[in-house]
């Protein structure tokens, strides 16, 4: 009898320790997922949704049925929490068609359950943060770039002034012209662009956007719509505004650098081309003369003072005279002293007189070669003592000058030493009506003068 | 017979001492990345707030500061999750006193039920339940 006793209890000890370890682990039901339920398939169909930080800390569910019950059945939902193998339930309260309740706890895992009079308790797990459906976003504001022509479009979350839900949520904009297709963009950021290229110019858009959880941690479906904001695009020509602006900017900076160049030229030039050209300088008639002159020789002596022509026949033209009066000038005149005009009786006088006391020496400027000529090559001949090419010697001679045909100062051009040929040649007649006042000394002493305006009026 | 008696009596506490002991009130098991992604996500906000508060009554919490019960909220290496159970049932007590303010008492046993939530473990005395 002791032999089997023994086994008898030993087996009916580990059974009963069995089953409190069982116990303690909670595995207390046929189905193994540690609800309470009586067995019951969880037929019944209901759709919820979580809120959370609704109303400060508390958070929210609400529950619908997604397959309406028999209508005359009685029944309610429960939001139930497992602790220590006992089901804390609360009751839903119902609100038409929904079923809502508020906690804190997001953290548990919760059970719906539904009581009715029919079947005791069927119940259905969720968890609390994988149905969130975030609050309405708010405040869309629309804001037009010129510059870039960009529409920001720039909205609110309750969640940014919250904790859980801040930074964690993902917002699609939509958008479409009036009483067209809509278009989304999402975004995690609080604003977006939208490219003016690509609206319609002059047109009228609507907007309006929604929220969701990232997924990262949290997940859900999307909020509500927003209520939606219109706006209307600006017309085309700005970008042509912004064209013609960038091209003005450019011709001005031209412009500015081609002051600057016109400025650095003038400064540089003025002196030697812009000044003498707009303010020439009033020529200097002796200078010019001089420089239309020759420059005579070292042995020269160009000099225009009067006193060095004391022994040159100064002929004083009066008019066209005939040639046959040109005879009656070539008689020996008389003594030049006695008719010297006034003007050599002057202090210069005295320089003058031994000059014309050396007949055979006299020099006399190059520009009078003409006037020797006009007296005749036979007077050279006919002078005695030396007569060098260099001097000329004024010979009181009687006989005619032998050129009969003319001879014209411009061969030689006496008065231009430079060698220019005068285009108004002297003839005969030019010749004897200038030589009857060759061998006249002019009683007046401004006649006595040979000026180069004379010599000028002679050509 | 006596001698059934003398062969039976040591099963029972033999049984006893083989039976489940229910020495850690925690959840077993390696939990490590589900404990930080709610610690994260969740319970970090609340710490905050709570910490904000407690900054808000300093003195009124460290009031006496000689027989404070410093040595309530301590961590030891390795054993991280029996110091935050130990804290969380410890700052449970904290509930009841009437000194505290209540928004301050109420977040705190918030902060401390989420603790133990996420932990999943439960406080041993009767008085911390």
């Amino acid at each position: 009898l002791l032999s089997m006793a023994q086994p008898g209890t030993v087996l009916s000890v580990f059974a009963m320790v069995l089953h409190t370890a069982l116990g303690e682990s909670g595995c207390t039901s046929a189905d193994g997922d540690g609800t309470l339920g009586d067995d019951e398939p969880d037929n019944f169909d209901i759709d919820c949704f979580s809120q959370l930080e609704i109303k400060d800390s508390f958070s929210s569910l609400t529950c619908n049925f997604t397959e309406l019950p028999p209508y005359n059945t009685n029944y309610t939902l429960l939001l139930c929490t497992k602790e220590d193998n006992n089901y804390a339930c609360s009751n839903m309260k119902k609100r038409e068609d929904v079923f809502f309740i508020q906690f804190i706890d997001i953290l548990s895992n919760r059970d719906v359950c539904m009581y009715s009079e029919m079947k005791r308790r069927v119940c259905r797990s969720l968890v609390v943060t994988d149905i969130v459906k975030p609050e309405v976003p708010f405040a869309i504001n629309i804001t037009y770039e010129r510059e870039a022509n960009e529409y920001l479009i720039r909205y609110c979350t309750p969640h940014s002034r919250k904790k859980y839900l801040k930074d964690k949520l993902v917002h699609q904009v939509a958008y479409r012209q009036k009483e067209g297709t809509w278009k989304t963009i999402e975004s995690p950021y609080l604003q977006i662009k939208l490219l003016g290229q690509n609206l319609e110019n002059e047109a009228s858009y609507e907007v309006k956007v929604r929220s969701q959880p990232n997924g990262y941690y949290f997940k859900g479906t999307w909020s509500e719509w927003s209520t939606s904001k219109s706006f209307r695009t600006a017309r085309e020509q700005h970008s042509t505004e912004n064209y013609s602006s960038v091209v003005m900017v450019i011709l001005s900076i031209l412009g500015f650098m081609l002051s600057l160049a016109m400025i650095a030229l003038i400064v540089v030039f003025w002196e030697n081309r812009i000044k003498p050209a707009v303010w020439p300088n009033l020529p200097d008639h002796k200078k010019t003369l001089e420089q239309l002159c020759k420059k005579p020789k070292n042995n020269f002596d160009t000099s225009f003072n009067p006193e060095s022509f004391g022994y040159v026949h100064i002929h004083k033209v009066d008019g066209l005279w005939a040639k046959a009066e040109l005879e009656n000038f070539l008689q020996p005149s008389t003594a030049p002293e006695t008719s010297l005009p006034e003007k050599f009786r002057s202090g210069s006088d005295l320089k003058m007189i031994p000059a014309m006391a050396d007949k055979t020496n006299l020099n006399l400027p190059v520009s009078y070669e003409a006037l020797h000529r006009l007296l005749g090559t036979s007077q050279r001949a006919a002078t005695e003592g030396s007569c060098s090419s260099s001097t000329y010697e004024v010979c009181h001679s009687k006989r005619v000058p032998q050129h009969n045909d003319g001879f014209s100062l411009s061969s030689t051009c006496p008065l231009d030493p430079s060698g220019q040929p005068h285009p108004d040649p002297l003839n005969d007649n030019t010749v004897s009506q200038m030589l009857p006042n060759s061998d006249m000394r002019s009683p007046n002493n401004e006649e006595a003068y040979v000026t180069m305006s004379n010599f000028y009026k002679i050509q | 017979n006596p001698a059934f008696f003398r062969s039976t009596l040591p099963v029972l506490p033999l049984l006893l001492v083989l039976s489940p002991v229910n020495a850690s009130s925690c959840a077993m098991g390696n939990r490590t990345t589900e404990i930080r992604v709610k610690y994260e996500n969740i319970l970090s906000h609340d710490i905050n707030e709570l910490v904000n508060m407690s900054a808000e009554d300093r003195d009124k919490c460290c009031k006496n500061k000689i027989n404070g019960n410093i040595k309530v909220f301590f961590c030891n290496d390795t054993e991280e999750i029996e110091s935050l159970q130990s804290m969380a049932c410890n700052m449970l007590r904290f509930y009841k006193k009437q000194r505290i303010s209540k928004a301050f008492r109420e977040k705190a046993a918030f902060v401390s039920c989420g603790t133990l939530q996420v932990l999943q473990c439960k406080c041993r005395t009767k008085k911390e339940k």
